[in-house]
């Protein structure tokens, strides 16, 4: 949290809390030029006065940008989420999280709950988990707690206005609320949208907010005075709109600052409060698919006793069912019932997703609650147990034994993204600092403390809930017990009430002082580069973020330039002007000087910009065709390797001298071409060690390298990602590079790659209960002991992925921690303790185990293994095995949990996309067989650390209709409703776009309406859309919601997606377009519904 | 070096050789009882006035090649001449019709020993520009501030007097070496080699973008300041050379802000330790570059080099500052680990530049070694210059700069390039080798004798730099068969000396010089043709020789021993009878010479550095016979009221209070006050009117000084002191001690000195040789 760390002595700048992230959201947007037009464009969500919101009409798309709830947008800017303005400006740091209780329940709690505001019978303590308790039991329990689920609509979730119909039904007493409202709406949720996001227990009056002025770390948007400002950099500019010729920025006019705002939902959080379902647990089936909220959180304890499963008709399922309970808890679905042949597309759980926003509470009750969906969008409310968003577990209940979970054929991993961004609503993560003595630590197992160590002895002793061992607690920071066994500071001290806090690691944390943040970047300046226009583009995107760099002595800056020789350029300021230094020898590399080549930015800035400017010129007329990839990044590494630092490399082609030199191993580039190779998935193994070797070296001095492949050819990225992927970096890969159409895409992912929230050499280990350890690491990064995973550098996007095996039994009554604790550096100099505690129940039952499985999570896990065995074994056996997993896992459920002995395709609710994920993974581009050798090294690449999140929808993109977009009426979303791949769905009058976190598509059916045409993309015919086809925004409704919608998907994926143009009638585009619709039958895989018959004769003959 | 207006006057005369045998001893046993090898003194290219520039291609002999000269027999009505070597009869060709007995072509008159043809069309005419000379700098940035200023300075006057045709180009090294390509526009741009590793020919034109053959680079590419712009002097040459190299016109601004902005080298040093600075890969980079530059064009590679090679291939000592550099004693034990390993590499490199035809030139300028006994190999095969100074501010290296860049007049240094020395001898006549700054270029033949002195085992050598003072020594034998030559007793004898050079305005030029000789008839021939200053200068370049050459070879003794057997052969005495000894004038210096020569610093090397040593046999070896002979036995030159100026003895008894004192010992110029002048000099006599002779007195020694200074290279160290001062030394070391501390009493006379020291005078020292000389054989 922000205030809290302004009276602390020596206080670092306040960045590294999330709500740095507002800044980094400001950097996202990079084109200046385009603010005005930017803020024009988004008046229409400014204007509205604070209170009108509650208005269920359509939010102006442009409020989104900010990640937040578009109608609310005013409110909630009046709001600062994190700035709790309630509070104390300048409370410490353990006086923070004061108890809620002493606050007047907060005026969204009341209606959803309907729950008096003083709960009854509730722990005084924790009056947060309150207004859920009474929910479900007390009221109204049928339809289920209408708001602790998304309501019946499906888009309830996604705005304030959306739920206001449905809900004033379900609504009981609505009276609390009425006081509160300020809305028209009497039901309408809270005009302080934002207060409620801190999971409803931020009570504070608005009005008093608004004047609060936002605490010294604040986002300067957040503040309530300065949304107009503000907001048009974040929402960015509308994508296209900018592309006015006469445009400043030279070739940049047209780069869309597209926010990456990937957790920010758009909507504002729901009114309810983050509620835990009814105690009977139900499917939440919501009347129509996209609202199909899949969510079958039960806890464990509840009735699972004698669970009857029941299968439902899926039809029944889909057609707007009424929310009213589902026969049984333990929801398990029923497909095709008879045979293949019978099998209705009908019967088939369709894809859905919800767009609602979801609050979530991370413990209640002093149980885990389950998660959200790892792709909603949810605000979280961290009470003891971390955020879903640092660590999910494929499991939601831990097996005690081995045997329990090896039944079940699921997995029990843990996905870890210590760095992620939080929801700009959510609080911010404490920064606690012990002083010296350094954070309190068990003394056995060095856990740190934490929400479930145990204290006893009057506080003079504590248990560790990691080992179990009993430690004394320092004298300085032992504290007195209350009746209810807590410290009585427990809610004053982050670290024991909140699931992640950052420890400020004293000296004895650290082996050197904190790094600079340095900054290196080496362009390619071969012939191909500069010709292809890539040096350029990468020049200019240098040129654009160096701006946006930390200002300040400690962020240091290089540039190198190479072809078959590396160019250092010296940029000591003393200088008249920047000279080159060149190391010819690209056998065998040195730097070129000790000083004067990496320099502070503050130094250089007038130099660098001169420099960036002339070097495309400089090589203009280069001949030389090779390039020394490997040799230069060698070169660049010898040069920073006293401080480490962030390499940031820009080639163009296949490296083809000097160290690590590669050769074209496919003549083709493809890897079908039957010639010779009979191991095809060797071309996705790194040529040999040479890079790896290397990369090692990198790794140890805590050097990262990102590459960005601006190529037209084949570059063996299976050798090059080796690099990146061991130090902790990241693959850009832009085939075929066009300068024109991905420069604003190289632009964006650089800013996003050095303004994301990162830190530097980075510790990373995974502390588990006993009974349970870490069987192994996977990601991005360098293992140089087993036990801890050191990165070079860690940001927002990489996740990790953490097997774990069992040793011992684990007991049910004493539940199972998982304790992620990361020591880094921040970009500002300072070192950290990251730490994240997850508390999960253990079940000894199987039947309970199949309603835990978190399908988000363990997905994403078996992809990432089927994506580590592509390397190693042939297609055809990765495919295979795929496939088992998912029909193992769904023949243990009908084996030993459902009992209904029937020839249909029993799935647990909570699985129900296990068929369709599997089926999309087998048709991925990944793992097709007849892709280019490097995209699918890429995608192999890209997956390794690929948070949960973005893992659907890379598997599943996500498609909408655009043609149409300003004649529905989006209450709540500004992303219409995403229809599912399949090509029925496609009509030929009909424009459409597809996502998948990296490219977008946009499919023109033959014969769209011309009018339509002129609107979207001002021309007249299909026929003039063409490869290089640019996206502008003219001045029309439909084009400006096309733009906006663009801009929300790149906010949430955190990635400028590369559009492409897909017209009916061009084969190759159109084929790439079809090749994402994974439902249909493809040369690739079955249909859905023939895979799913496979699936179940599969089961059916296991069975017999 | 003598103006040209005095050069008849001298022994050199318009031939520019000088023997040590005027006549020769007729056979092999004759000529080893002569004890003084037959040797030759040349300088190749020693200007004249008389010189003939004879603007067209010379004839040859159709068999043995040798050049048309006043020696051959004419048969002008045949229209034959008659070889005098192989006795070849040649037509002469269409355009000799005209010539009569009364019309000579200049090489057919006997006052022209030596003619120069200026050849034409050696390279075709476009080609011309194209061999102007190229000017590599490499400049050592190890070095303090302050030094690097002087350094800095020099070269940029240095660019300033360059021909506005010469080819320049620049290195810099530290721990690294920077290639500065001085033709890229539009920023300083430097090619950077690494300092420890060595770096082949090849690897370096690959680096630089220079290969050919490699085909790696097709051509300059990127650089579009070099490559298009101008007409390019080098072309042909390799690709892109011309980005490094540039006319002195083009890239005097462009070099000189560069060295503004050149700093001290950046590179940390360790305390306790030497900085890095990679001198060796600095050459070895800086000769592969200029390996790209079209063949034949004369370069010199200038080296200014501050410290001792620590990095890489060539150093000469470890990086500790606590082991010292080696001294003659490690060299003699053996224990200079890096000694025989950078001699080799400069070897090596010293191969490559002959190769290429270029020079290597070093000016070291440091208060400790710098590695020229190392390099010393590569400077004398490609006959580069040397300078040894202490500072680069001292005049000993900026005057010394300054003059190598002088282009006519009479403080040119005449340097050329690219020459070519080959030797045709009558038949009996076989040669052995020459010490000298040359590289044999194995050319075998009938004249190659089988053992070998220097760059032997051939007729013909290549100097890579030339200059007009530059002078060879070529030792001669002869084969015994003579007398029963069937062609008939020829009493004469004759040499043909043939050098091709390029002038330093880049003309091909030929030196034809033929010298006859008689053979001696007994032993009176022999010494009255005995010149006893080339015997001299020859018998220190072969005892130098034989001290590098010979493990355990011991100078002094084998001096003595030769001096007694000379003085045994020619002497006249009576046997073992010390007072009758006399020696012919022909020989009657010739003691004294060796005398010094046993004191000098060429064979006592023991209070010099090994550089030190190396430096003066280099010169030694290169230098004029005069100016060698004021190496071993310097001249003093005595100043007083009561006489003229003349010659004094080179003997503590020359010094007296009222007297001053000029000593030349080449290396340096002494002018020492003697006690009662200095005392009246600081008194100011000088500036009284009334004291006009005393202030001419003192000026007089100024100005002949000064003579000196202004015609030597290197300029010497000018050191002027007063009797009983510190400075003294230089003086004293060189006088004969005929008195010392020993016998003071009777030898002191008033105002004189003693010089402390057991060494024996040269009173003794004739005294012992008269007894053993007697008593020999």
């Amino acid at each position: 949290m922000a205030t809290p760390r302004g009276p602390r002595p020596g206080a670092f700048p306040p960045n590294h809390n999330p709500n740095a992230l507002a800044n980094n959201l400001q950097n996202l947007q990079i084109n200046l030029s385009n603010r005005q037009e930017l803020s024009n464009a988004s008046s229409g969500g400014q204007q509205p006065p604070p209170f009108a919101t509650g208005q269920p009409c359509p939010p102006p798309s442009d409020a989104f940008q900010r990640g937040f709830a578009p109608p609310v947008a005013p409110g909630q800017s009046t709001l600062p989420p994190d700035a709790m303005p309630a509070r104390p400006a300048g409370p410490t740091p353990v006086s923070q999280p004061l108890p809620f209780a002493s606050r007047p329940p907060p005026p969204g709690v009341l209606p959803m709950g309907s729950a008096p505001p003083v709960a009854p019978g509730q722990s005084t303590l924790r009056p947060d988990a309150m207004p859920a308790r009474p929910t479900g039991p007390t009221l109204e329990s049928q339809p289920p707690s209408f708001a602790s689920r998304p309501p019946p609509s499906g888009v309830l979730p996604s705005s304030i206005g959306g739920p206001a119909a449905p809900r004033p039904g379900p609504l009981g007493p609505p009276t609390p609320l009425q006081m509160f409202s300020n809305g028209p709406a009497g039901n309408g949720p809270p005009a302080f949208a934002p207060g409620m996001m801190q999971s409803g227990s931020r009570p504070p009056p608005p009005v008093s907010n608004l004047q609060r002025p936002p605490p010294p770390t604040m986002l300067s948007s957040q503040a309530p005075s300065q949304p107009l400002k503000t907001r048009p950099g974040f929402g960015g500019p509308p994508t296209f709109v900018s592309s006015s010729v006469g445009q400043p920025g030279p070739p940049f006019s047209t780069l869309p600052r597209g926010p990456m705002f990937p957790g920010s939902s758009n909507m504002p959080p729901p009114p309810g409060p983050l509620t835990p379902p009814p105690v009977q647990g139900t499917v939440q089936s919501s009347g129509h698919l996209h609202g199909m909220q899949s969510w079958p959180q039960q806890l464990p304890q509840v009735g699972l006793s004698s669970p009857t499963h029941g299968a439902m008709q899926l039809q029944q399922l889909m057609s707007g069912m009424p929310p009213g309970p589902p026969p049984f808890p333990n929801q398990s679905m029923a497909m095709g019932q008879t045979d293949p042949s019978q099998i209705d597309a009908n019967h088939i759980p369709p894809y859905s997703s919800s767009s609602a926003v979801i609050q979530h509470e991370t413990h209640m009750d002093n149980h885990a609650n389950p998660p959200p969906p790892a792709t909603s969008t949810y605000i979280v409310k961290d009470n003891g147990n971390c955020s879903p968003r640092y660590m999910r577990c494929t499991l939601n209940q831990v097996p005690c034994t081995v045997d329990i979970l090896s039944k079940s054929k699921m997995q029990l991993a843990l996905l870890v993204q210590p760095l992620a961004l939080p929801h700009p609503s959510e609080e911010p993560i404490h920064v606690v600092d012990f002083g010296e003595s350094g954070p309190v630590r068990c003394s056995r197992c060095k856990g740190y403390i934490n929400p479930f160590m145990k204290f006893i002895d009057q506080g003079k002793r504590f248990i560790c809930n990691l080992c179990g061992f009993t430690g004394e607690v320092p004298h300085e920071y032992q504290c007195n017990l209350g009746p209810d066994g807590r410290r009585r500071d427990a809610d004053e001290r982050p670290e024991l009430c909140r699931g992640t806090v950052e420890f400020i690691a004293p000296e004895e944390y650290m082996v050197r002082d904190p790094m600079p943040a340095v900054f290196f970047f080496l362009v390619d300046v071969s012939m191909h580069a500069i010709q292809t226009g890539a040096t350029a583009a990468a020049c200019s995107a240098i040129s654009q973020v160096i701006p946006n760099l930390p200002e300040g002595p400690r962020t240091m800056v290089a540039i190198a330039t190479f072809d078959s020789t590396i160019h250092f350029y010296k940029l000591k300021c003393a200088q008249q002007q920047p000279s080159i230094l060149i190391v010819p020898d690209v056998q065998d590399v040195y730097t070129p000087l000790t000083s004067d080549i990496v320099v502070q930015l503050d130094e250089c800035r007038e130099h660098l910009e001169i420099l960036l400017d002339s070097i495309p010129g400089m090589f203009q007329d280069n001949r030389t065709t090779d390039s020394a990839f490997g040799a230069a990044a060698k070169a660049a590494f010898l040069a920073i390797k006293s401080t480490g630092g962030k390499l940031l490399v820009f080639q163009s082609i296949l490296p083809s001298i000097g160290i690590g030199s590669l050769f074209a191993r496919d003549a083709e580039g493809r890897s079908n071409t039957p010639a010779g190779e009979k191991e095809p998935h060797k071309l996705l193994q790194p040529v040999d060690k040479t890079l790896q070797t290397m990369a090692d070296e990198f790794a140890e001095y805590q050097v990262c390298v990102d590459l960005f492949i601006t190529t037209q050819t084949y570059v063996d990225v299976a050798s090059l990602s080796v690099v990146p992927r061991t130090t902790g970096g990241q693959v850009y890969y832009y085939y075929p590079f066009s300068a024109l159409s991905d420069l604003a895409k190289l632009s964006n992912d650089l800013r996003w790659n050095v303004t994301r929230p990162q830190g530097f050499e980075a510790v990373m280990r995974l502390r588990c209960s006993e009974g349970i350890q870490v069987q192994e690491y996977s990601g991005n990064y360098n293992n140089r002991n087993p036990a801890d995973v050191d990165f070079p550098a860690i940001d927002c996007d990489k996740t990790i992925m953490v097997s774990l095996k069992y040793n011992d039994k684990l007991r049910e009554e004493s539940g199972c921690s998982f304790q992620c604790a990361l020591l880094y550096t921040t970009i500002y100099g300072q070192r950290r303790i990251r730490v994240s505690t997850l508390f999960l129940p253990c079940t000894n039952n199987l039947t309970s185990l199949f309603v835990a499985p978190d399908l988000d999570t363990l997905f994403s896990c078996i992809l990432k293994q089927a994506a580590k065995e592509m390397t190693s074994a042939p297609l055809s056996r990765v495919k295979d095995k795929a496939t088992k997993v998912c029909i193992n896992i769904l023949h243990s459920y009908s084996m030993f949990c459902a009992t209904k002995s029937s020839s249909a395709l029993l799935m647990p609710e909570a699985l129900k996309f296990l068929p369709l994920y599997t089926l999309a993974l087998l048709k991925s581009h990944g793992l097709s067989s007849d892709g280019r050798i490097d995209e699918r090294s890429f995608w192999l690449n890209y997956v390794s650390p690929l948070p949960t999140p973005s893992v659907i929808p890379l598997i599943y993109p996500r498609m909408i209709v655009i043609h149409d977009l300003d004649e529905k009426e989006l209450e709540d979303s500004i992303i219409p409703a995403i229809i599912p791949l399949s090509s029925i769905h496609i009509s030929d009058e009909g424009i459409y776009l597809l996502e998948n976190g990296i490219d977008c598509l946009v499919y023109v059916g033959a014969s769209v309406q011309q009018n339509v045409l002129t609107r979207l993309f001002g021309i007249s015919s299909v026929e003039e859309i063409s490869n290089q086809f640019m996206l502008q925004q003219y001045d029309n409704q439909l084009s400006k919601k096309l733009n906006d919608v663009l801009n929300e998907i790149r906010r949430q994926r955190c990635s400028y997606l590369r559009l492409k143009f897909c017209k009916k009638g061009d084969s190759s585009a159109e084929a790439m377009f079809l090749s994402n619709m994974v439902e249909d039958r493809m040369p690739s895989g079955a249909a859905y519904a023939d895979f799913v018959a496979l699936i179940r004769s599969e089961i059916r003959k296991k069975k017999a | 070096m003598a103006a040209p207006e005095l050069a008849q006057t001298e022994p050199e005369g318009i031939e520019g050789v000088r023997m040590t045998w005027l006549n020769w001893p007729r056979s092999k046993v004759e000529a080893s009882k002569c004890v003084i090898p037959i040797a030759t003194s040349i300088q190749p290219i020693r200007p004249h006035v008389d010189l003939q520039i004879l603007p067209y291609a010379p004839l040859r002999c159709k068999t043995c090649s040798a050049v048309l000269n006043p020696f051959c027999r004419v048969d002008f009505t045949a229209m034959i001449w008659i070889c005098p070597f192989c006795f070849q009869r040649n037509h002469f060709p269409q355009h000799y019709n005209s010539i009569s007995q009364t019309n000579l072509p200049a090489e057919l008159y006997p006052n022209f020993p030596s003619v120069e043809y200026l050849i034409p069309n050696y390279q075709n005419s476009q080609n011309f520009n194209q061999s102007s000379p190229i000017y590599l700098f490499i400049l050592d940035t190890c070095m303090i501030e302050e030094e690097l200023e002087f350094a800095k300075s020099s070269l940029k006057r240095a660019l300033g007097m360059l021909p506005e045709n010469a080819m320049v180009g620049f290195i810099s090294y530290g721990t690294q070496v920077q290639v500065h390509e001085l033709g890229f526009s539009e920023m300083s741009k430097v090619y950077v080699f690494r300092g420890s590793k060595d770096i082949s020919k090849d690897q370096v034109l690959e680096q630089l973008g220079l290969s050919v053959s490699g085909g790696r680079r097709p051509g300059p590419g990127m650089h579009k300041g070099g490559g298009g712009g101008g007409p390019s002097p080098v072309a042909g040459a390799g690709p892109g050379i011309n980005r490094f190299l540039l006319p002195a016109s083009e890239c005097e601004y462009t070099l000189d802000s560069l060295l503004d902005e050149l700093s001290t080298d950046q590179w940390p040093i360790a305390p306790g330790n030497r900085a890095l600075r990679c001198t060796g890969v600095a050459l070895s980079v800086g000769s592969g570059l200029l390996s790209a530059s079209m063949a034949g064009t004369g370069a010199r590679i200038i080296l200014l080099v501050g410290g001792p090679c620590t990095e890489g291939p060539g150093s000469i000592v470890s990086k500790d500052l606590s082991d010292p550099v080696r001294s003659h004693k490690d060299l003699d034990k053996d224990a200079a680990p890096f000694f025989k390993k950078a001699v080799h590499f400069y070897d090596e490199l010293g191969k490559q530049l002959v190769n290429q035809g270029h020079v290597l030139d070093v000016f070291a300028s440091a208060l400790d070694q710098v590695g020229i006994a190392e390099m010393k190999v590569a400077i004398e095969k490609t006959g580069g210059l040397v300078v040894l100074s202490e500072s680069f501010g001292h005049s000993v290296f900026k005057d010394s700069f300054k003059r190598i860049f002088e282009v006519g007049g009479e403080q040119s240094l005449g340097l050329a390039f690219n020459g070519t020395l080959e030797i045709n001898c009558s038949k009996d006549i076989k040669v052995q080798g020459i010490i000298g700054p040359c590289t044999s270029l194995e050319k075998k033949g009938p004249s190659v004798a089988s053992t070998v002195i220097g760059q032997g085992n051939t007729t013909a050598w290549k100097m890579c730099g030339l200059d007009k003072s530059t002078c060879l020594t070529i030792f001669f034998d002869v084969s015994s068969s003579e007398k029963s030559d069937p062609a008939g007793p020829s009493s004469q004898l004759y040499l043909q000396f043939l050098t091709s050079y390029q002038s330093s305005d880049g003309q091909m030029r030929l030196r034809v010089t033929t010298v006859t000789r008689r053979w001696a008839v007994g032993s009176e021939d022999l010494v009255q043709g005995f010149d006893q200053e080339v015997a001299a200068v020859i018998m220190a370049r072969l005892a130098s020789y034989k001290m590098e050459m010979e493990e355990g070879f011991d100078a002094t003794r084998w001096l003595d021993r030769n001096l007694i057997r000379l003085c045994s052969k020619f002497g006249d005495y009576h046997k073992d009878d010390p007072a009758s000894f006399t020696l012919n004038s022909f020989f009657s210096l010739f003691p004294q010479f060796m005398f010094n020569l046993r004191r000098s610093q060429f064979v006592q090397v023991f209070n010099n550095s090994p550089d030190e040593t190396a430096y003066f046999r280099i010169l030694l070896n290169r230098e004029t016979i005069s100016n060698a002979v004021v190496m071993i036995q310097p001249s003093l030159i005595s100043y007083g009221f009561d006489s003229l100026p003349g010659p004094a003895l080179l003997d503590v008894q020359s010094i007296a209070a009222d007297r001053i004192l000029l000593l030349d010992s080449y290396f340096s110029v002494v002018i020492f006050h003697g006690m009662t002048i200095a005392q009246w000099r600081n008194m100011g006599y000088q500036n009284q009117p009334e004291n006009q002779g005393f202030a001419m007195l003192l000026q007089a020694p100024q100005e002949d000084s000064q003579l000196i200074i202004r015609d030597r290279f290197p300029v010497p160290r000018l050191v002027v002191c007063d009797q009983h001062g510190s400075q003294a030394r230089f003086l004293l070391a060189k006088l004969n001690p005929s008195a010392t501390y020993s016998n003071a009493q009777d030898m002191m006379h008033p105002g004189s000195d003693v010089i402390f020291t057991d060494d024996v005078s040269l009173q003794v020292f004739i005294e012992h040789l008269q007894r053993l000389a007697v008593q020999a054989s």
